[in-house]
């Protein structure tokens, strides 16, 4: 009766989208953090190959979270 | 010429309550980023504002919802939907004034509800829609962002957990000015689009657009000014009371309860779902509250959240439908709407010299 009323379809890729989008944007936005304090301490260290590894992370989740951003923008302007 | 009277008085009501909408919200949009210090006061009620009034031009599922799927096109009229503003002022004015907690997009639903079945009976509202687009939708919502929010807050201390807490919280604050941002545009994009569609409604109901007109440009533009400007204003009484009303957590729970929040109130504006954003936005906060100690969250707040659920649509509802007995009682012309105007106008001028003689606080609605 209920699934009769209520659109599910809509309703379970609203639940689906907002988990992937606030879980992939912590994400990615974490291992901006990561990768940019690792950057610091490495760099500290005197470890140039762990500093570039942890340049690339950084750089890497940054791109990511852009992107997954932008993407979100361009499905809501899409409708 | 009364028909056109009616009609301005419903334009200047709807966009009244679009500002105060704005207005009693800011404290949602910007309390995390002020209380990480991710922003400072002046600069995060400036950015809500402009961001408010950009994501009122995103999308119109919202606007059409409220325009479509709520009540018969056919059962609206002016006076109706003015009826229906005055039941969602009044109904947020009274849980203003009692402390209670109060959803001002309910509010509206509610209220119009309310006065269409005043006006012509039950059998003019879409009950499917009212259920499907907006009931059931009020209640998920937060749910998904408290769910967002608890699992969000894990991630980012199981990533950041390790490194040194100054670069990791500097990080985060950062990331808040982005976080903080996309659940303004969120805000903005959500609840302006109630006000879009109030306003389309009633031009449809006047004969002024045709029945399966959008919402035309200075609906959007002067919908999306009123948030902003209310949001702006707001902010500064928001400031003078920062001191004692903002929630204590740290950068990481900031970003991930904005980012719960945000990612939860654009997935539902997409899809056309009028949400409470207050509700949503608490969610969020109670969820990355939750998620680093369950003993940290006011569980009182979930509570209230449920009462206010099941009590403003009804509430809003019987006022809404008061407000055009009583609007009626002078006659169909625009009489009743001016009277009712220009006493409502008094009432609320009585309302805040009061409040503000006694120093009263504003709380949030949404």
């Amino acid at each position: 009766m209920l699934a009769t009323i209520v659109d599910t379809t809509e309703l379970w890729q609203t639940v689906v989208a907002a988990l992937i989008a606030s879980l992939g944007m912590t994400f990615t936005f974490s291992l901006v953090i990561l990768g940019v304090a690792r950057l610091a301490d490495r760099a500290r260290d005197d470890r140039p190959a762990a500093a570039a590894g942890a340049g690339l992370l950084a750089v890497t989740g940054l791109v990511l979270t852009v992107a997954g951003i932008a993407l979100g923008m361009v499905v809501m302007l899409s409708k | 010429m009364s028909e056109d009277v009616i009609l301005v008085i419903v334009v200047a009501t709807a966009l009244a309550f679009d500002f105060t909408n704005g207005f009693h919200d800011t404290a949602n949009v910007v309390a995390t980023s002020i209380s990480t210090k991710a922003m400072s006061p002046r600069l995060a009620v400036g950015f809500a504002a402009i961001l408010n009034f950009v994501g009122a031009f995103i999308s119109l599922e919202v606007a059409a919802t409220v325009a479509n799927d709520v009540v018969e096109g056919g059962a609206i009229t002016p006076t109706v939907v003015f009826a229906g503003l005055i039941g969602a002022i009044a109904w947020n004015l009274l849980t203003w004034w009692f402390g209670l907690p109060s959803s001002s997009s309910h509010a509206l639903i509610g209220g119009v509800v309310g006065a269409v079945i005043a006006a012509v009976g039950t059998g003019a509202v879409l009950g499917d829609g009212v259920l499907g687009k907006v009931l059931i939708p009020a209640l998920l919502a937060p749910t998904v962002a408290f769910v967002a929010g608890v699992i969000t807050i894990n991630i980012a201390y199981g990533v950041t957990g390790r490194e040194r807490p100054g670069p990791v919280t500097r990080g985060f604050r950062l990331g808040q000015i982005v976080s903080g941002g996309l659940l303004a545009l969120a805000h903005g994009t959500n609840d302006a689009q109630k006000t879009m569609g109030v306003i389309t409604l009633a031009l449809i109901a006047n004969g002024t657009l045709a029945e399966d007109a959008g919402v035309p440009f200075w609906v959007v533009v002067s919908a999306a000014t009123a948030i902003a400007l209310g949001t702006y204003t707001g902010g500064w009484r928001i400031i003078r009371t920062m001191g004692t009303r903002i929630i204590k957590m740290d950068s990481a729970q900031g970003f991930s309860a904005q980012g719960a929040g945000a990612a939860t109130i654009l997935a539902s504006t997409h899809f056309g779902f009028p949400l409470s954003t207050t509700h949503v936005i608490t969610g969020g906060v109670m969820g990355a509250g939750a998620g680093k100690r369950v003993s940290a969250v006011r569980w009182g707040l979930a509570g209230n959240i449920l009462v206010a659920w099941l009590l403003t649509l009804p509430a809003a509802a019987a006022i809404g439908a008061a407000a055009y007995g009583f609007t009626s009682l002078f006659g169909d012309g625009a009489a009743g709407p001016v009277i009712v105007s220009l006493l409502s106008l008094g009432g609320v001028a009585a309302i805040f010299i009061h409040r503000a003689r006694q120093g009263s606080p504003v709380p949030a609605t949404g």
